[in-house]
């Protein structure tokens, strides 16, 4: 019998991806010139065999809709399933529209499935993780819940405003805390939990029944004294995309090919969908180093360390640097992109120069001209 | 069961000799081509966009690859209730017992059962190892239209070359009125393009007659369309503009690889409504590295460039180290080019390593040299 339930969260109320999110979620984002975020949560699941997997989206869903299929990510078509779900209700105002209220909603799905333990991980961390290591793990240390955390030592640029955890004897989570950026080292929740089926389902009743406001991560912190709250270490790189910035640390952190070796391999492939686009042209005038680039694109100016996506035409005389240039747009000549994220079938034309910085890069519209 | 208008059979069981160590241990059909591709995904892709969704593939020639290759139909979105790709290799009969495919019309006559079983109303004949885009529902079309028994594809060839193709002399409305295989003085410059619809009923009457004939090759050039034309049946030329190669040598495989980074983009694979699908594979984006030095180039995901590539194709998995150079050159899978190691003129096959300072190939040389793990042994091993 299967063990794992996967469950692929919503991302947690403090997401803030500006202008991005205005056309989807970021978990649906091009990311790396060829994924999409939750390629990352959706491969690790299946990657741990697990064949039953939930996927709870909200607003703007086209994206995601279009982009997840079972096959895609490896999974048997008949015997396992990606079942993308959402709340049913009308809910009066968007804050009632969490997690806890989806899966209330949904609860007959959570019941009626016969796999003892649920993985629960939001859909914008990127990482790789077996999770059958983390059920191990729960199971070993007989606790009511496991979180998986990260120690991390760039919590003044980076995970803002998600949990952290205070960890004590025992790998023992004693309390939690939020991440305002004020101090260097910090062990950050990447609010991945393991617990047992039943467990989950009276929580997620016990949240709504405290407050119709609730998240599933507030009902957790509730009952740490009552509960063995365990913490498990995840190792090797992780990344929340909870703000533009995070969106483009990740992708120009990723260029580096130590790094990505060690995050997509053969053994733990990141899989999605191919779009059957031609490799890449390289006409005479490019000049490209210290990039990662997509399929399909025509390229004929400078780019230097930015992620190019899919499609992305670049003329002659166009300077890209430090930036991330989602699929399908198209820099004209002599146009100078700087510190920017271009979002998707873009066209920039009149301008000389476009530049933001490093702490805040500059953000262009899908399909605006510019 | 529903009538089917069309079903493509695709030739896919030759050897392909001339390519050497290409086709040791693959059939040429399945040979890697234009960075993600393999050639077979050409006649595939035809089909899917051509709306054609039931496709035979005959093999012979060392077919596990390919095999398993076509068995994932879905690649070219051909997993559908009505269709799908189906792999006919040779098979043991009660009648006859074990016999090989002894020519192209004999591997169709081996799968009449087949075609009877998907209801044919007309047949496809297609040649898997032909670089082309065509839409063969219209071909279907014309065919239809012409009340053609066979209508054969045919492309105008320069005059000077005509004598190595099988040639079609037309009266003025484009019906064939004998077939030349390759013709000391040619008199026309329609070279066939092996791509031939029958009306299925009229076929398997002679495809039946010929199985029976020990003075047969059992071939459609040689014995079926000659046979057609001397009976007086209706044979139309279907006249087809656009690229389209036999890549049967190293230096033709070289050359239409070449084609994609010309400028006259003649070969345009980007194009939304006519793509060429291909089975993914789980590579990373193309990693550029901070020494890399890219001028003219066609390059696909999976690869690393750290090197100087110049006017060439580097196809999945290809890594060019820091100062290696390479040089209209054809890179195959997951080929490994060293630091400071430097190519010109060659074409490299899957997964050959180059050591580290190997210089091989030349500007000048006649021919494409093709790079394999024998050829580096022996090169490493005389320094």
């Amino acid at each position: 019998m299967e063990k794992i339930m996967g469950i692929v969260n919503l991302e947690s109320a403090s997401v803030h991806v500006e202008g991005i999110d205005n056309y989807r979620p970021v978990s649906a984002a091009s990311f790396l010139g060829r994924y999409r975020v939750l390629d990352f949560m959706i491969s690790n699941m299946t990657n741990s065999k697990i064949n039953d997997i939930q996927l709870y989206i909200k607003n703007r869903p086209r994206s995601t809709i279009e982009h997840v299929n079972g096959t895609n990510y490896n999974i048997n078509s008949k015997k396992g399933r990606i079942r993308i779900l959402h709340g049913e209700k009308e809910y009066s105002s968007e804050v009632y529209n969490t997690d806890v209220a989806n899966f209330k909603d949904n609860m007959q799905f959570i019941e009626g499935a016969p796999e003892p333990y649920v993985v629960i991980a939001p859909s914008h961390f990127v990482y790789v993780q077996d999770f059958n290591e983390l059920v191990d793990y729960h199971i070993k240390t007989e606790s009511d819940i496991t979180i998986m955390y990260q120690s991390v030592s760039n919590a003044k640029e980076a995970f803002i405003m998600c949990d952290t955890l205070e960890i004590g004897d025992d790998k023992r989570v004693l309390g939690f805390d939020k991440n305002r950026g004020k101090y260097k080292n910090r062990d950050v929740s990447l609010e991945c939990y393991c617990m047992s089926r039943s467990l989950f389902i009276d929580l997620v009743n016990k949240a709504s029944e405290t407050s119709s406001l609730f998240w599933f991560s507030d009902i957790i912190s509730d009952c740490v004294k009552e509960l063995k709250v365990t913490a498990y270490q995840h190792r090797g790189y992780a990344a929340c995309i909870n703000s533009l910035k995070a969106y483009y640390d990740a992708n120009l952190e990723l260029r580096d090919h130590a790094i990505l070796k060690n995050l997509i391999s053969d053994e733990w492939p990141i899989h999605t969908k191919t779009n059957d686009t031609c490799p890449t042209l390289y006409k005479e005038g490019a000049d490209v180093v210290d990039s990662l680039v997509g399929n399909g694109c025509v390229i004929e100016g400078t780019v230097i360390n930015s992620v190019i996506g899919r499609n992305v035409v670049i003329k002659k005389g166009a300077y890209i640097k430090d930036s991330v240039i989602m699929p399908s747009s198209l820099i004209n000549k002599n146009a100078k992109i700087e510190n920017t994220v271009v979002d998707r079938y873009a066209i920039v034309t009149h301008i000389k120069e476009l530049k933001g910085t490093k702490d805040k890069p500059l953000y262009v519209k899908r399909r605006d001209r510019i | 069961m529903k009538q089917k208008r069309m079903v493509a059979m695709i030739l896919a069981g030759g050897r392909g000799t001339r390519l050497y160590d290409l086709t040791k241990k693959v059939a040429k059909p399945a040979v890697h081509f234009g960075g993600k591709y393999r050639i077979i995904d050409f006649p595939l892709s035809n089909c899917a966009n051509s709306n054609v969704s039931t496709v035979g593939v005959l093999v012979q020639y060392e077919s596990v690859l390919l095999n398993s290759y076509i068995a994932r139909d879905y690649v070219w979105g051909l997993d559908v209730p009505n269709g799908g790709v189906f792999c006919l290799p040779p098979r043991e009969k009660d009648e006859s017992g074990l016999g090989l495919y002894r020519g192209t019309a004999d591997a169709i006559t081996q799968n009449l059962d087949f075609l009877d079983l998907q209801n044919a109303e007309y047949v496809l004949i297609l040649s898997g190892d032909h670089i082309y885009k065509m839409n063969y529902d219209k071909m279907l079309d014309a065919h239809i239209k012409n009340g053609a028994d066979a209508t054969i594809a045919v492309l105008e060839v320069p005059m000077s070359e005509a004598s190595r193709f099988g040639i079609m002399n037309c009266d003025e409305d484009d019906n064939i009125v004998e077939f030349e295989e390759k013709p000391k003085e040619p008199k026309s410059n329609l070279a066939s393009m092996g791509i031939y619809i029958f009306t299925y009923k009229t076929l398997r009457k002679y495809l039946k007659d010929d199985e029976k004939r020990n003075d047969s090759a059992h071939d459609f050039g040689k014995d079926i369309i000659p046979a057609y034309l001397n009976d007086g049946l209706k044979l139309l030329a279907y006249r087809f503009k656009g690229y389209w190669k036999d890549v049967g040598t190293v230096n033709s495989l070289w050359e239409a690889n070449m084609d994609l980074i010309k400028n006259s983009g003649e070969l345009n694979l980007s194009d939304p409504d006519w793509k060429i699908y291909t089975g993914d594979n789980n590579a990373v984006p193309q990693q550029i590295g901070p020494n890399a030095k890219i001028n003219v180039a066609y390059i696909t995901q999976g690869c690393l460039v750290d090197g100087e590539v110049t006017r060439s194709v580097l196809f999945t998995g290809a890594t060019v180290g820091e100062g290696a150079k390479v040089c209209d050159s054809v890179i195959m899978n997951n080929a490994k080019i060293s630091k400071g190691a430097s190519l010109t003129r060659c074409l490299v096959m899957d997964d050959v390593v180059v050591p580290e300072g190997l210089k091989l190939g030349s500007k000048n040389s006649k021919d494409i040299l093709l790079v394999t793990k024998a050829l580096v042994n022996k090169k490493v091993g005389n320094k």
